[in-house]
C-alpha cells in the first residue's frame, strides 16, 4: 500500500548536514519503493517556492522567518494555514518530522494530529537532562511526542535518550540507523570487478618506515573533542615518527589547533585543509590509513561509517551511539581521555604496520551493513504499523509483556478528548498549557475548514511514475529489484538513479 | 501487499525464536526495530551518581558564611540609619571600622609571615640561588611564590596581595576578588623568572615591607580620592526623592547578597564583581542623602571597608582558623541583631540586649530550619546520567 508522505524539517538542502542528507536519501528510496514523498522546509536564501529534486521529489520552501542557524521562529500556530493547504493539495496521509529541535517539525506534528493524519518523528540528536536549556527543550519534545504515533531514533543510545526525555513507551520507538551511500565512499584501489569475483589477496603490510596518515574530518567545535585532539597530536607524533596528520574542517577551535602546531613546530607533520565540501570528503579520506574521531557526544556518527567504507581503520571515543555503529575489527575504542587516545592510536598504528587489519575488505563489509534501501524498508514497516496495515500484535512484538501499554501505543485515536488526555499528563502546569494549545489548534482548524474549505483547494497532479512501477504491485517490485541485481540491466532504464541501483546490489 | 505482509509475519515469527538481542546497529538483528530488550535497555543509566547526603552540622557550618555576609549588610544598613538619624557620629563609625580594618590587616600580615616561613623551605632554595646570583636583588614576594606549582594550597595567601591591590582597584569599581583569581587560571605558568621583570631593581626594602608599603600607598590613594569625591557625591542625587533612593538601594543590596561569592575556593568571577559593584553603588546613593561632606566621606569609606575588604578577610579567616570564623559569626550576628533592634525601636541598652538574644535565636532557628529543609528536599533529587551525556575530556595539565 503506497503512502503519501510529507517529510517536515527546518533542515534541508541547500544547507549541508546529516539530517538533510538523511531526509533526501530516505525520501528518494521511499519514492523508489512506490510511495509519494514531499518535503516541507522553510525558504532559504535563493531557494523559495516549490522545487523538484531528482526522482520527482517535491520540496516546498515555506516562507518563514528564521531566527538562529536556519531555525524558524517558534509561533505554534502560524504554520497551520499553509501546512493544511499543502497537506490537502498533496493528499498526505503520513507526516514524518525530522530533528527534535526543528520548529517546523514540532508544529507540523501538532497540526497533523489535529487534522487527523498519522505522524512519525525521527530524532537525530542526544540531549542531556541537567541544564536549563535541555529541560525546556525536553518539555517541548514531550509536548510533541505525547501525541505522535511512532518515533524513530538513529541508535539505541538515542532511543534510550528519547524515551527518557519524552517519557515514551519504549515499544513505540524504533531504532533505524542512518546509512551511507557506499558508492560515494570507495577506497582508492577499489574496482568493482576485482572485488566481486576474486578472492581477497594477502594482507597488505606497511613497513616501519612507511608513512601512516591519520585523517580527522570534523567541524572544529568543543563537542567534537578538538581539545583532546590538540592535546594528543604532539604526543602521538613524538612517539610515532613516521606519522602524519591530515585535518579537515572549520570552526571556532581552529585557532587553538593552529596554535598547537606552531608551538610544537609541527607544520611539516600536520596539514590543515580547512573546510571541505561533503563530496570532497572521500578524496580526503582515501589519503589516509587511520581515521581519528575524538568526539565527546554523537548520536550515530555517520562519518566513521564513511571512513570505514573508504578503507580506513577507525579510532574513536566510546561515547554516545558510536560503540553500536561498527564491528570491533574495524575500530579501536578509546576513553575520552588524552592518555587513552594516545595509547589507542599507537596500538592502531602498530596493528596496521603488522598487517593485522584487513582495511582492504572494509568497503564491501560496510556496504553489507548499511544501505538506504534497508532504511527505507524499515521505515516503511513503521508506516505500516501506524496506519494500521500491520496489526497491533505484529507491530508491537512485546505488547503484552509489560513494557508497552495498550492505551499509549498502537493506532491512536484522533478524538480531541483522547489527545487532551495525553497532553494533560505532561506536567502540572505544562499539561494545562499544552491542552490549551491543542484546543486553540483545533479551533483554528475548524475556522480554516469554514473559511477556506477543502473544495477550494486544488489537488495537484502526481509526478508521473515509471511504467515499470505503474502496473506492478509492491511485491513484484521487490522481485524486479532482485532480477535487476542479477542481470545488472536496470542501469540503462534509470540513468539518473545509478547510484541507488548499485547500492541495492550491494545490499543483496 | 498481502504477500509482503505474509513474508513479514513469517520473518518476525522466526525472529522471536533465535538469537540474543545486542545493542548493535551494524547487523540486522532477528528482532523488529521497536523491540525493547528488558535486560539491556537503559543498562548504562545512572541516577544520582554523585549523591552525597548532607549532614546537619556541616550544613550549619556552611551556612555561617551566608549568615556572616547578611549580618554585615545589616550592620551597614543600621549604621547608615543611625548616621542618618544623627544618633551616631559618622566619624566614630568610620574610625572604629578603620581601626578594626587595621587590626585585621595586622593579623593578615602575621599570617603572611607564617606562610612565608612555611613556603621558604620548599621553594625558597631555587629563589635563594637566584638572589645570590643577582647580587641581593629582592626576590618576588612570597605571596606570589604561592603561585609555584609545588604549593598550590598557598593560593589562599594571595588575597594578601589582593588586599593591597584591591584598595586601589576598588575605587575604579574593579573587582578585587577577580583580580586575585586571574593568576589561578594559569597555574604554574608564572614561574619566578616570569615575575622578575616586574620587580623594582633598586629597592632597599624587603619584599614584605614593599608589600606593606604598597598597601599603605593604595590606602592613602583611596582616602584622598574619596576625600576629593565626597562633595560631588553629596549632591549626586539631590534631584531624586528619598523614596526612590531607599527602593533603589534596597534592590542593590539584595543583589549584593544574592550574587555574593560564598564559595570557599580561591578565584571568583563575574558574579562577585556584580555583587561588589552593586553594594558600592548602593552605598554611594545612600551617602548622597547625608547632610555634610564628612558624612558622605565616612559612609563611603565605611562601605568600602565592609563590602570590599571585609569579605576577603572573612574568607581568609575561614581558611585559617575555624574557631575564629565561628567567633566572628557570633560577634557579627549579635551586633547585627542588637543594632537592628536599637534602630527599629529607638531604644537603648535594653533594646540592644533584647535584640542580641532574639536575633541570635532567630538566626539559629532559621539556619536549623533551612538545613532540615534542604536535607528533606534531597529525596526529590533525580539526576540522570547516561551514555548520551557529552563526555568530559580528561586532558593532562601542561607545564610548558
Amino acid at each position: 500500500m503506497p503512502y503519501n508522505i510529507a517529510m517536515v524539517s527546518d533542515n534541508f538542502y541547500p544547507q549541508p548536514g546529516g539530517v538533510e542528507s538523511h531526509m533526501y536519501q530516505l525520501s528518494s528510496k521511499l519514492i523508489d519503493r512506490g510511495h509519494k514523498v514531499i518535503i516541507i522546509t522553510h525558504a532559504y536564501e535563493g531557494r523559495t517556492g516549490v522545487r523538484y529534486l531528482t526522482n520527482g521529489l517535491k520540496v516546498y520552501h515555506v516562507p518563514f522567518w528564521t531566527i538562529y542557524r536556519e531555525t524558524t521562529f517558534p509561533t505554534v500556530f502560524s504554520f497551520f494555514p499553509i501546512f493544511r493547504n499543502i497537506v490537502i493539495r498533496e493528499e498526505i496521509e503520513i507526516v514524518h518530522g525530522h530533528a527534535s529541535l526543528s520548529n517546523l517539525c514540532n508544529e507540523a506534528i501538532l497540526h497533523a494530529r489535529t487534522m487527523g493524519l498519522r505522524t512519525a518523528m525521527t530524532d537525530h540528536s542526544l540531549f542531556g537532562f541537567a541544564d536549563a536549556g535541555s529541560i525546556l527543550t525536553n518539555k517541548l519534545l514531550k509536548f510533541t511526542l505525547s501525541d505522535v504515533d511512532h518515533c524513530i531514533c538513529v541508535s539505541h543510545t538515542c532511543k534510550e535518550n528519547t524515551v527518557l526525555r519524552a517519557s515514551l513507551d519504549p515499544s513505540m520507538v524504533s531504532v533505524i540507523p542512518n546509512a551511507v551511500v557506499a558508492e560515494n565512499f570507495r577506497p582508492l584501489s577499489h574496482t568493482e570487478a576485482s572485488h566481486r569475483h576474486n578472492a581477497p589477496g594477502p594482507p597488505q603490510r606497511l613497513g616501519p618506515d612507511e608513512i601512516i596518515t591519520i585523517v580527522v574530518i570534523s567541524r572544529l567545535f568543543y563537542n567534537k573533542g578538538v581539545d583532546l585532539l590538540i592535546a594528543s597530536i604532539p604526543r602521538i607524533l613524538a612517539t610515532n615518527p613516521n606519522v602524519r596528520f591530515l585535518i579537515a574542517g572549520n570552526g571556532p577551535k581552529a585557532i587553538d589547533l593552529e596554535q598547537m602546531i606552531e608551538r610544537n613546530v609541527l607544520q611539516e607533520k600536520v596539514l590543515l585543509l580547512g573546510p571541505v565540501r561533503h563530496e570532497e570528503v572521500r578524496d580526503v579520506m582515501v589519503q589516509g590509513h587511520i581515521y581519528l574521531h575524538p568526539s565527546l557526544t554523537e548520536a550515530f556518527g555517520t562519518v566513521i561509517v564513511e571512513a570505514a567504507s573508504c578503507g580506513l581503520y577507525v579510532v574513536c571515543t566510546r561515547v554516545g551511539g558510536i560503540p553500536e555503529v561498527l564491528p570491533s575489527h574495524m575500530t579501536e575504542f578509546a576513553a575520552p581521555e588524552e592518555d587513552d587516545i594516545v595509547a589507542v592510536t599507537g596500538r592502531a598504528i602498530v596493528k596496521l604496520r603488522e598487517g593485522k587489519v584487513r582495511t582492504d575488505l572494509f568497503h564491501n563489509q560496510v556496504k553489507q551493513m548499511y544501505s538506504w534501501t534497508d532504511v527505507a524498508e524499515r521505515t516503511e514497516r513503521v508506516y505500516d504499523g501506524i496506519s494500521g496495515a500491520l496489526s497491533y500484535e505484529e507491530f508491537y512484538p512485546d505488547g503484552g509483556t509489560g513494557l508497552a501499554s495498550r492505551g499509549r501505543a498502537g493506532v491512536r485515536s484522533f478524538a480531541l478528548i483522547d489527545r487532551l488526555k495525553r497532553y494533560y499528563g505532561c506536567g502540572i502546569w505544562a499539561g494545562k498549557l499544552f491542552c490549551l494549545c491543542a484546543v486553540v489548534d483545533y479551533l483554528l482548524y475548524i475556522f480554516l475548514e469554514i473559511f477556506a474549505p477543502r473544495e477550494r483547494i486544488d489537488i495537484c497532479k502526481n509526478w508521473p511514475k515509471k511504467v515499470v512501477k505503474e502496473g506492478k504491485g509492491k511485491e513484484k517490485e521487490g522481485d524486479a529489484a532482485t532480477a535487476k541485481e542479477e542481470h545488472g540491466s536496470g542501469r540503462k532504464k534509470r540513468p539518473h538513479h545509478r547510484r541507488e541501483k548499485r547500492e541495492e546490489q550491494g545490499e543483496s | 501487499m498481502s504477500a509482503r505482509k505474509r513474508k513479514e509475519r513469517a520473518r518476525s515469527a522466526s525472529r522471536r525464536r533465535k538469537g540474543h538481542y545486542k545493542k548493535l546497529l551494524w547487523f540486522r538483528q532477528p528482532f523488529p526495530d521497536n523491540y525493547t530488550d528488558e535486560k539491556t535497555f537503559l543498562d548504562h543509566l545512572q541516577r544520582n551518581p554523585r549523591f552525597r547526603p548532607y549532614e546537619f552540622w556541616s550544613l550549619m557550618a556552611s551556612l555561617t558564611v551566608i549568615v556572616q555576609h547578611v549580618a554585615s549588610v545589616v550592620i551597614f544598613c543600621c549604621s547608615f540609619v543611625a548616621i542618618f538619624q544623627e544618633r551616631v557620629s559618622p566619624v566614630s563609625v568610620v574610625g572604629w571600622a578603620s581601626f578594626c580594618s587595621f587590626l585585621a590587616w595586622v593579623l593578615w600580615d602575621y599570617w603572611m609571615g607564617l606562610e612565608e616561613a612555611e613556603v621558604a623551605p620548599d621553594t625558597g632554595k631555587e629563589a635563594d640561588g637566584k638572589e645570590g646570583a643577582s647580587g641581593g636583588s629582592p626576590i618576588p614576594p612570597p605571596e606570589q611564590g604561592g603561585l609555584d606549582p609545588t604549593t598550590p594550597q598557598t593560593d589562599r595567601g594571595r588575597p594578601g596581595y589582593a588586599l593591597g591591590a584591591s584598595a586601589s582597584s576598588l575605587a575604579s569599581d574593579s573587582s578585587n576578588t577577580s583580580k586575585a583569581g586571574v593568576p589561578t587560571m594559569t597555574p604554574g605558568s608564572t614561574t619566578t623568572e616570569d615575575l622578575l621583570p616586574y620587580e623594582e631593581p633598586a629597592s632597599s626594602l624587603s619584599p614584605r615591607n614593599q608589600q606593606r608599603l604598597a598597601t599603605v600607598k593604595s590606602a592613602l590613594l583611596i582616602y584622598a580620592a574619596l576625600l576629593g569625591l565626597s562633595p560631588i557625591l553629596k549632591s549626586l542625587t539631590r534631584s531624586t526623592t528619598s523614596d526612590s533612593i531607599w527602593a533603589f538601594s534596597t534592590w542593590l543590596l539584595c543583589m549584593n547578597v544574592a550574587f555574593f561569592d560564598y564559595s570557599s575556593g580561591p578565584g571568583a568571577h563575574l558574579p562577585a564583581s556584580i555583587s561588589t559593584n552593586s553594594a558600592l553603588m548602593a552605598s554611594t546613593v545612600l551617602a548622597s542623602r547625608l547632610p555634610s561632606t564628612t558624612h558622605v566621606f565616612s559612609l563611603s569609606l565605611f562601605s568600602i571597608e565592609v563590602f570590599g575588604l571585609f569579605p576577603i578577610f572573612r574568607r581568609q579567616l575561614r581558611a585559617k582558623s575555624p574557631y575564629g570564623h565561628l567567633a566572628l559569626t557570633v560577634v557579627l550576628v549579635t551586633t547585627a541583631g542588637g543594632s537592628l533592634f536599637v534602630v527599629l525601636t529607638g531604644g537603648g541598652r535594653v533594646a540592644y540586649i533584647a535584640g542580641v538574644i532574639l536575633g541570635s535565636l532567630f538566626t539559629f532557628i532559621a539556619m536549623g530550619v533551612c538545613s532540615w529543609w534542604l536535607i528533606g528536599l534531597q529525596k526529590y533529587k533525580n539526576e540522570i546520567y547516561g551514555p548520551w551525556d557529552p563526555a568530559r575530556p580528561i586532558i593532562r595539565p601542561r607545564w610548558d
